[in-house]
């Protein structure tokens, strides 16, 4: 199966999906006009690469910000890798914040609060 | 035109960023960098800056969403380009509003919804907020449902709105989030 790679751009952000390693990278900020567009070919290779493969699934994550139409994506993007959870796949999440951004915290933290596999906070910064 | 005079009405008004006309997504994009970068060489707290950042940006694209669907229902172009947006900074606090023309018949459900948000607390609103994330999103809708109850989550007070009919059964929306 193919990576999925896409640069940032003013309002998406830079993805980068390994299918060898499993490894899920999303990191800078999301608000397009149509978050619904942009997630959904995401959300169809995460479904793909859970469907054909038996690996580990890794979400390393640094999205300091979303508007709620990409929340509303990224949810569904967690519900994947939860069902895929619950069904006995090594999955995990590892989501990098800078350390003074409150609200990127409490965010993550709900979207913590919403799943039960392996959820880890990482603050960054100096 | 004497632009000053309009120049020193929007500075007595604490008036930042102030924008006029018809929303496209580009333009939220470009004005939201600028909004950013004033909050930033203001140095506000950047919880103050993400809450500003965040309440702009969905302000803004419900306005462009709610004017797409109505461009798409066959409404005229003039009505939906009377689209304000506007953030100031007033007894320390940021300020963001936003106005846009909208059909008469929607304002009992948005009344409806604005007073319920009025009345909840910030747990109640996280309540709402989790329960709207959770729910099945229907064919064709544009957004996530969740713009205003963020706003709320963001806000340090009860949003404040208004509707003034306008001819033709339509009817102008203000809102304006407190931060």
């Amino acid at each position: 199966m193919d990576n999925l790679s896409l640069p940032a751009s003013g309002a998406t952000p830079a993805v980068d999906f390994d299918a060898s390693t499993g490894v899920l990278v999303l990191s800078g900020e999301s608000y397009p006009e149509n978050a619904f567009e942009f997630f959904r070919p995401l959300l169809a290779w995460v479904h793909a690469f859970l469907e054909h493969s038996t690996g580990p699934a890794t979400a390393e994550i640094a999205l300091s910000y979303l508007n709620t139409s990409s929340i509303k994506s990224v949810m569904d993007l967690l519900d994947l890798l939860e069902a895929a959870h619950r069904d006995g796949r090594q999955v995990s999440v590892r989501w990098s914040y800078h350390k003074d951004n409150d609200r990127a915290l409490e965010m993550i933290e709900e979207f913590k609060e919403e799943v039960t596999l392996p959820f880890f906070i990482v603050p960054s910064g100096a | 035109m004497d632009l000053f005079e309009i120049k020193e009405q929007l500075r007595g008004a604490g008036i930042l960023v102030s924008f006029n006309g018809s929303f496209s997504h580009s333009l939220i994009e470009e004005l939201g960098t600028a909004v950013k970068k004033y909050l930033e060489s203001a140095e506000a707290k950047p919880s103050a800056m993400m809450d500003v950042f965040s309440v702009y940006i969905e302000a803004a694209q419900n306005v462009r969403n709610y004017s797409e669907r109505r461009l798409a229902a066959g409404a005229g172009k003039a009505d939906l380009e009377a689209n304000i947006l506007v953030i100031a900074r007033r007894n320390e606090h940021y300020e963001i509003s936003a106005g846009n023309t909208i059909d008469a018949a929607d304002v009992p459900a948005l009344t409806e919804r604005l007073g319920r948000l009025a009345d909840m607390d910030k747990a109640g609103l996280k309540a709402l907020y989790k329960e709207q994330l959770r729910r099945e999103r229907a064919p064709g809708e544009d957004g996530a449902g969740l713009g205003l109850i963020e706003m709320a989550r963001r806000a340090s007070e009860p949003l404040r709105y208004g509707f003034t009919p306008i001819d033709g059964g339509l009817s102008y929306f203000s809102l304006t989030v407190v931060i």
